[in-house]
C-alpha cells in the first residue's frame, strides 16, 4: 500500500510538501488572524504575468513569480498605507491589474495563450531540487519570522489603535508580513498551483483555529494539519490516479469541516460522551429511554430556575440561562445556552418582553423541548407597558400558581419522579404561604401612609399591589431598563418625593444606581437599600434564592419606611 | 489651574487642532494634565474624544497648535467583537505591554513574564492569567487592558469609554483601579459620558468638536459649558434652595427595539 511513496517523484513531492507544510502553519496562521485571506489567494494569482514573462523569455518560473509578487506586494501595501480603508478592495485593484498585464503579455505579446492557463496550476509530482530549495528558504525565513516578529505581528492583528502606543507601530513590521507571504505562496505555486495555494496557507489554519485557544498551539497544529493533509493527499492521489493539488484541497476542505464538528462536539460534552460510547448505547437507550443522565430542563430567568429547582430537587438537573445580577433586558444567548436548549425537554420561561428572546433561541438550537409560559395562568397579571408586567413572580401568590404548574408539568414528563417532585412541591408550597403572611405581618405594621415606594426601574407593582404600598414613581419611568428618562418626568419625580415626604428611593441591584442616587441626593431621600427586581442576588448573597430575594426586598422596603428601626425577618422560611 | 511651568508635565496642548485628511476633527484645544491627576474627558459621540486620544497616540499629526508629551501614553480601548476570539489569554495580553520596552528583535524573556503577572495581580486578575481574553467579562477585560499599560509602564492611560457595558460593581471596582493608578503618580485620562463620575475626578474636558471648557470640574462644568457640549441634551432637577441640579441623558449604548 506504500509502495507508491517509494517512487522517486512522489518522494520529492513528499519532501516538498512536509516543507511547504511549515511556512503554511506558521504564516497561515497570521493569514487568518489578520484577515490576509484574500491576499495570500490574490498574490498567487497576481504572480501569473511573472510566470508568463518567464515562460516567453525563457528564465526559471519561480523567479518571474517572485518578481511579480513583489511588484504586487509593493504595489497593495504603498496604496494600502496612503488611504487607511478598504484592504480588500485595494489587494482586488492591483490584482486586477496583474492580471490584465498577464493576459495582454499573454496573448499579445507572447501569443501564448494555449498554455497559459496551465500555469496556474502546479503539480506536487514533478518537483524538481530549485522547488525544494525554494520551499525550504520560504520555511526557514517563515520560522525566524515567527520568533522574532510574531509577537509584534500579534499585538498589531489584537489591536491595531494600539499597536504604536506598544512599540509594535512600525509599518516594517506589517510589510514583512505581506513579503514573507508572498515568497512562500510564490514558493507554492510550483507545487499546488496558484489556485490551490488558500487549500495549503489558509484552510489548515482555519480549521487549527477552530480547535485552539492560543496562538502556538495554533501554529503547531496548523503545520501538523497541513503536512498531514498534504501527505495524505498526496498517497490518496497517487493510489487513485488523481491530480495533487486538487485531491488536497478537498481533503483540507473535509479537514476544515471535521474541525467544525469536532468543536461542535467539545462544546456538546453529552454528545461527545454518546459518540464515545457508541452504537451500543444508542440501541440501549432506544429500549430504556434517553435520560440515562437524568430529567433535565432549562429555565430562562434565575427566579423560575430557583423555583424550578425547589420542585425538582435532586431529581432534576435544571439549567439556568441568565446570570445572576444581570438585565434580563439585555440578554444575549451563548453558545453553551444554544446547546442545552436543545438537549432539554422542557423549557420554563418566565414570560412577557422579560425572556422573549426564548421561541428564537429554542428553534435556532433545533430544540423539540416543550416551552412552558409561566406567565400564562397567573391568578394575578398587571397591565404594563408591553402586553403585561412581566414581574409576576413579586405577588407570592403567583410564584404558588406557578410552582403548581412546575410540579404537573414535571410529573406528567418524567412519571418516574412524580413522587418526589409532589412531596417537593408540597414542602415548598408551605414556604412560599409562610413567606406571603410573614411579607404582610411586616408591612402592615408600618402606617399605611409611610408606605410610599420609590425604585429606579418599576419592577415592583406586583409586590406593591400585593402589600398595599403606594407606588409614588420610578427613577426609570418605564418598563424596561433599555428606556431613558426623560428630563422633564426627572424633574416631576424630585418634586412628587418631596411634597409626599418619601423617605426612601430604592436602587435596583441589577441596574446602574446613579439615577436613583443622583434623585436621592437632591431630595435628600436615602438611598442605601437596594431591591432584586429582575434577578436573583448572586450565590452567596441572602437574595440568592426566590424566598431570600423576596425576604430581602421586604427586610429593605421596611428599613427605607421606618427610617432603618425596624426591618423584615421571616424565621419560618428557613 | 496648573502652573503653565511645571517641569513634570505629562502631556499639554497648546491650541491643538488634529483630524484626517487634513480636515480638523477637533480645535482649539489647550490641556494640560500633571502626573496623579484623572481627567475626565467629556463630550457627545463624534465630539473628537477619540482624535484626541489617536493624536496623543502620535497616530494623527496636530494640524495647528502644539502637543507635547513628556512620556509615553499606553491606550485601553473599548473591547471590539473581533478582539474576542483572537486567541490570546489575559497573560498573553498584559505581555503585549513589554514589547515597547524591548529592541525588536529581542523576545520577551522571564522578567517580562514576571512584570505582566505582577500587574495583573495589581488588577486583582491573577488568577484569571490563563483564561481566553474572551471569556472574561467586560469589566476584566478592561482591567486586563489596564494591566498591559501597566507593563508597558506608561505614566499617562487613556481609557476610552471604559465604564460602557460594566455593571455597578465592575464600575465601581474600575473606578477605584484609576484611583489607585492616580495614586501611584501617574495621569489618567478617560473619555467618559457620565458628568456626575467626572466631578469626582481632578480635571475635566469638555470636547464637542473644540474645547469648550477646561479645568477643574467645580469651575468648568456650569450649565453653559454643559450645553455647549452635549448641545442640548441637558436634564435640569430642580432641588431645594437655590441650587439646581443637572445631568446629561445617558446615551443609548444599545440598539434593543423599544418593548412594544
Amino acid at each position: 500500500m506504500l509502495e507508491s511513496l517509494q517512487q522517486p517523484y512522489v518522494q520529492r513531492g513528499l519532501i516538498e510538501i512536509l516543507i511547504l507544510a511549515v511556512p503554511a502553519g506558521l504564516l497561515g496562521t497570521w493569514i487568518v488572524l489578520r484577515g490576509l485571506a484574500f491576499y495570500s489567494h490574490a498574490v498567487g494569482t497576481a504572480a501569473f504575468p511573472g510566470l508568463v514573462l518567464a515562460d516567453g523569455l525563457g528564465f526559471a518560473a519561480p523567479l518571474g513569480a517572485l518578481a511579480a509578487a513583489t511588484v504586487f506586494t509593493a504595489g497593495t501595501f504603498s496604496l494600502g498605507r496612503a488611504r487607511r480603508t478598504g484592504e480588500d478592495s485595494i489587494t482586488a485593484l492591483v490584482l486586477v491589474a496583474c492580471l490584465a498585464g498577464g493576459v495582454i503579455l499573454a496573448s499579445d505579446v507572447f501569443a501564448s495563450g494555449a498554455n497559459v492557463d496551465t500555469l496556474l496550476f502546479g503539480s506536487l509530482l514533478l518537483i524538481d531540487g530549485g522547488d525544494i530549495a525554494l520551499a525550504a528558504v520560504a520555511a526557514a525565513l517563515a520560522v525566524v519570522a515567527t520568533l522574532v516578529l510574531g509577537r509584534h505581528w500579534l499585538a498589531r492583528g489584537f489591536d491595531p489603535e494600539s499597536a504604536k502606543a506598544l512599540g509594535a507601530g512600525s509599518p516594517a513590521i506589517d510589510f514583512a508580513l505581506l513579503a514573507l507571504i508572498a515568497l512562500a505562496t510564490t514558493a507554492a505555486l510550483t507545487a499546488v498551483g496558484a489556485l490551490l495555494v488558500t487549500a495549503l496557507f489558509v484552510v489548515p489554519a482555519a480549521s487549527a483555529r477552530l480547535l485552539t485557544r492560543r496562538v502556538p498551539q495554533l501554529q503547531l497544529l496548523a503545520v501538523a494539519l497541513a503536512a498531514l493533509e498534504g501527505v495524505l493527499g498526496l498517497w490518496l492521489s497517487v493510489e487513485t490516479d488523481a491530480p495533487p493539488g486538487p485531491t488536497i484541497a478537498t481533503l483540507s476542505g473535509a479537514g476544515f469541516a471535521l474541525a467544525l464538528a469536532l468543536r461542535w462536539a467539545l462544546r456538546r460534552p453529552r454528545v461527545l460522551a454518546v459518540t464515545a460510547l457508541g452504537a451500543a448505547l444508542l440501541a440501549l437507550a432506544g429500549c430504556g429511554g434517553s435520560d440515562d443522565d437524568g430529567p433535565r430542563v432549562v429555565a430562562t430567568t434565575t427566579e423560575v430556575a430557583d423555583i424550578v429547582r425547589a420542585v425538582g430537587g435532586k431529581d432534576l438537573e435544571v439549567e439556568r440561562l441568565l446570570e445572576p445580577n444581570t438585565d434580563p433586558h439585555e440578554y444575549e444567548p451563548r453558545p453553551s445556552d444554544v446547546s442545552a436548549s436543545a438537549d432539554a425537554e422542557l423549557v420554563f420561561r418566565s414570560g412577557g418582553d422579560l425572556d422573549d428572546w426564548t421561541e428564537e433561541l429554542l428553534s435556532d438550537s433545533g430544540s423539540d423541548a416543550a416551552l412552558i409560559d409561566l406567565s400564562e395562568d397567573l391568578p394575578v397579571r398587571l397591565h404594563g407597558e408591553g402586553e403585561f408586567d412581566p414581574h409576576w413572580w413579586h405577588d407570592p401568590r403567583n410564584a404558588i400558581t406557578a410552582v403548581e404548574e412546575i410540579r404537573n408539568e414535571l410529573a406528567a414528563t418524567y412519571p418516574d419522579h412524580a413522587r418526589q417532585y409532589t412531596l417537593n412541591a408540597r414542602s415548598y408550597l408551605r414556604e412560599l404561604r409562610e413567606l406571603d403572611a410573614g411579607i404582610e405581618r411586616c408591612i402592615g405594621a408600618v402606617p399605611a401612609s409611610d408606605r410610599k415606594l420609590v425604585t429606579d426601574h418599576d419592577a415592583f407593582g406586583y409586590f406593591a399591589g400585593r402589600y398595599g404600598i403606594d407606588v409614588i414613581g420610578a427613577v426609570i419611568p418605564s418598563i424596561t431598563t433599555q428606556a431613558q428618562p426623560s428630563a422633564g418626568e426627572l424633574a416631576e419625580l424630585a418634586d412628587v418625593i418631596r411634597r409626599e415626604g418619601v423617605r426612601a428611593v430604592f436602587p435596583e441591584s441589577s441596574v446602574n444606581n446613579r439615577l436613583a442616587d443622583a434623585i436621592a441626593r437632591d431630595t435628600g431621600a436615602s438611598a442605601e437599600y437596594t431591591l432584586y427586581g429582575d434577578t436573583l442576588g448572586p450565590e452567596d448573597s441572602p437574595a440568592a434564592t426566590y424566598l431570600g430575594m423576596e425576604e430581602a426586598n421586604a427586610d429593605a422596603i421596611v428599613r427605607g419606611f421606618t427610617g432603618g428601626e425596624r426591618g423584615c425577618r421571616i424565621p419560618a422560611i428557613r | 489651574m496648573p502652573d503653565s511651568g511645571n517641569p513634570v508635565t505629562l502631556a499639554a496642548t497648546a491650541d491643538l487642532a488634529a483630524g484626517y485628511a487634513g480636515a480638523a476633527a477637533i480645535e482649539g484645544v489647550s490641556f494640560r494634565i500633571e502626573p496623579g491627576q484623572r481627567l475626565g474627558l467629556l463630550g457627545p459621540n463624534g465630539g473628537g474624544k477619540t482624535t484626541l486620544f489617536r493624536a496623543l497616540l502620535g497616530e494623527l499629526r496636530p494640524l495647528a497648535g502644539s502637543l507635547s508629551l513628556a512620556v509615553g501614553c499606553a491606550t485601553v480601548p473599548q473591547t471590539e467583537r473581533s478582539r474576542l476570539d483572537f486567541p490570546v489569554t489575559a497573560l498573553d495580553v498584559a505581555r503585549m505591554g513589554a514589547l515597547s520596552r524591548l529592541a525588536w528583535w529581542r523576545r520577551p524573556g522571564r522578567s517580562e513574564r514576571a512584570r505582566a503577572i505582577a500587574a495583573l495581580e495589581a488588577v486583582a486578575l491573577a488568577d484569571r492569567a490563563d483564561a481566553p481574553f474572551g471569556e472574561l467579562s467586560a469589566g476584566q477585560r478592561q482591567r486586563v487592558l489596564i494591566a498591559r499599560a501597566l507593563v508597558q509602564d506608561a505614566r499617562l492611560l487613556l481609557l476610552d469609554e471604559p465604564f460602557t457595558g460594566l455593571d455597578s460593581a465592575a464600575a465601581r471596582r474600575l473606578e477605584a483601579l484609576i484611583d489607585e493608578l492616580a495614586a501611584e503618580g501617574r495621569g489618567v485620562i478617560v473619555a467618559t459620558h457620565d458628568v456626575d463620575q467626572a466631578r469626582a475626578w481632578d480635571l475635566v474636558l469638555c470636547l464637542n468638536r473644540r474645547q469648550v471648557g477646561f479645568g477643574a470640574p467645580e469651575s468648568v462644568l456650569s450649565r453653559e459649558v454643559l450645553e455647549a457640549t452635549y448641545a442640548g441634551h441637558i436634564v435640569e432637577i430642580p432641588v431645594n434652595g437655590d441650587r439646581q441640579a443637572r445631568g446629561i441623558l445617558p446615551p443609548h449604548h444599545h440598539h434593543h427595539e423599544e418593548g412594544e
